[in-house]
């Protein structure tokens, strides 16, 4: 009998059967392999990897995560005392088998191909969308974009600071899904085939034609048609994606539609929000000041309430004055740790109707808005019937 | 930069690798050590039939008792692979040029879904000890660069 007929490999291990037994011993190929790791996976990811729906994603400088299509995962390497020795099944890692001349006497042979010393396991993070909003303003879409239409050899200058959707991926550690929602969070638009935010003067420019336009013909704000706001917008200079970016921002498509055209409804809080935000851009405002010239701004047939702009606009009380001031959820951080941080810069103490607005978009696996008020916040309530305060921790 | 994770024994065909766990660190003596290759560790051997599945594994003059346990969950062996780059790359030099074009992709080569798992120290068998394995501890946690 040959030798190398009795080396074996996993699957003789596994199936050893009762009173009998193996040699187990180095590989002729036995080395550290570090090109060789383990990862530890939940049976129910074992479909997506597999089937090759998983990718790593991080630049060089950056932990690599893993992502699934829709979740994003860190990798933590555990080490282990103790030594378990991996062993292929036989044929896995060929062998030049003439070459075989191991001291196991008569018994079956299974070789070891390498000691592993620990294993990686993965634990659901939130996508690092603070990342995408940072590359996007770099350079927002603006006025200046319109004009350079016409110079192709600016564009092809400028495209050094802008981003398709594969060097986004290649940039941003999130699942495919979590960077079209943090797309669609950063109200992003591909043009040109570059994803871009744009700029708020810009869109104010836009949406104020098409308010204008909507009065010029007797529109109503309820049933927009899509053709004709595209149309006009577009005669009056603006490039046809951000007309329709523009319905997309402030409003949303409704049923029935006019001959081919789509319907759509401008949605009277994100148009008040907007405007408010334009008057409290530069500085901060008394309330009486504010609020006349928020109402004067907001097209008839809208309805302006103060409780619109929670998340977006804080008061504050100076003397006898109130004073309101614009502090947007969407220009803090998604990190909470950095998120408290502003949060407390802006504000030591912080009443719950305040907070709230700025945490109901704070996602983090495993941690819920208890866990992250617990972890963050240090509450302090001086009587039971008193609101809850929470300061820094 | 990506990382695509790959199966290349096509997804269900993905082969089972066994693990034989000790404890502590398996060391040799020093004239060993230059050439492990094809060396015996030790001798496996599964007891009679039992409800649990038993094992010995002997090494050296030492025996060591243990039973095979399912992982609660599988480990993957993955396997860093410098990918196949695409032939047809001449159509277009636009793609990012300012990252490595070296592809590196992870094969999964294997699954392990049991182990069979030696808790207890070593028990002598004879008294004159030349021990293969011996006991040591490690570094417990870190995170893996990229
Ligand atoms: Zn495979």
């Amino acid at each position: 009998m040959e030798k190398s007929s009795r080396i074996k490999g996993a699957e003789s291990v596994l199936n050893l059967e009762p009173n009998s037994s193996i040699a187990i011993g180095y590989h002729g190929l036995f080395g550290s392999h570090d090109d060789t790791m383990l990862l530890e996976i939940d049976e129910k990811l074992l479909p997506d990897i597999l089937h090759q729906r998983v990718t790593l994603r991080g630049q060089p400088d950056e932990d690599s995560v893993l992502c699934t299509r829709s979740k994003t995962y860190a990798i933590k390497f555990v080490g282990t005392s103790n030594s378990p020795l991996l062993i292929p099944p036989s044929g896995q890692f060929a062998l030049c088998e003439s070459s075989q001349d191991f001291d196991g006497g008569v018994h079956d042979f299974a070789p070891v191909i390498k000691v592993a010393h620990g294993n990686m396991e993965l634990v659901e993070v939130a996508p690092k969308l603070d990342k995408l909003k940072l590359l996007l303003s770099e350079n927002p879409y603006s006025y200046e974009d319109v004009l350079e239409m016409d110079f192709m050899e600016d564009v092809e200058k400028n495209k050094a600071r802008l981003y398709n959707w594969d060097d986004l991926v290649e940039r941003v550690q999130a699942s495919d899904e979590e960077l079209r929602s943090g797309l669609r969070a950063l109200s992003a638009v591909e043009i040109d085939g570059f994803w871009r935010i744009v700029d708020e003067k810009y869109m104010d420019m836009i949406l104020r034609m098409l308010l204008h336009n909507s009065v010029l013909n007797d529109w109503s704000l309820d049933a927009l048609n899509e053709d004709d706001v595209v149309s006009v917008l577009v005669s009056d200079g603006f490039p046809d994606k951000l007309a329709y970016h523009c319905l997309h921002v402030y409003g949303s498509k409704v049923d029935g539609d006019v001959g081919r055209s789509c319907v759509w409804k401008l949605d009277e809080r994100r148009v008040c929000v907007h405007f408010a935000r334009q008057i409290l851009s530069t500085e901060k405002k008394k309330m009486e000041t504010f609020m006349a010239e928020w109402l004067q701004r907001i097209p008839g047939g809208m309805q302006a309430s103060f409780d619109m702009l929670e998340g977006e606009v804080l008061m504050e009380k100076l003397g006898i004055e109130t004073w309101v001031y614009a502090f947007s959820v969407s220009s803090l951080p998604l990190t909470p740790a950095e998120r408290f941080n502003m949060l407390f810069r802006e504000r030591s103490k912080w009443e719950w109707k305040d907070l709230q607005p700025y945490l109901r978009d704070l996602n983090v696996p495993g941690l819920s808005s208890e866990g992250l008020l617990l972890k963050y916040t240090r509450r302090a309530q001086p009587t039971s019937e008193a609101e809850p305060v929470f300061s820094s921790r | 930069m990506q990382i695509r994770v790959k199966c290349s024994c096509g997804a269900e065909k993905c082969p089972e690798w066994a693990v034989v766990e000790l404890q502590g660190t398996v060391e040799l003596n020093a004239s060993f050590q230059t050439h492990l290759q094809n060396l015996q560790i030790g001798q496996l051997c599964r007891l009679s039939s039992t409800s649990q599945e038993s094992y010995t594994f002997t090494v050296g003059y030492h025996e060591l008792t243990g039973s095979k346990v399912t992982l609660k969950k599988p480990l993957l062996v993955l396997k860093k692979v410098k990918g196949f780059m695409d032939v047809d790359q001449n159509d277009d030099n636009n793609k990012k040029d300012d990252l490595p074009s070296s592809k590196v992709e992870l094969d999964v080569i294997g699954i392990i879904r049991h182990k069979i798992l030696f808790k207890t120290r070593p028990k002598a068998l004879i008294s004159k000890p030349q021990p293969l394995v011996k006991e040591r501890t490690r570094a417990a946690v870190h995170t893996v660069p990229n």
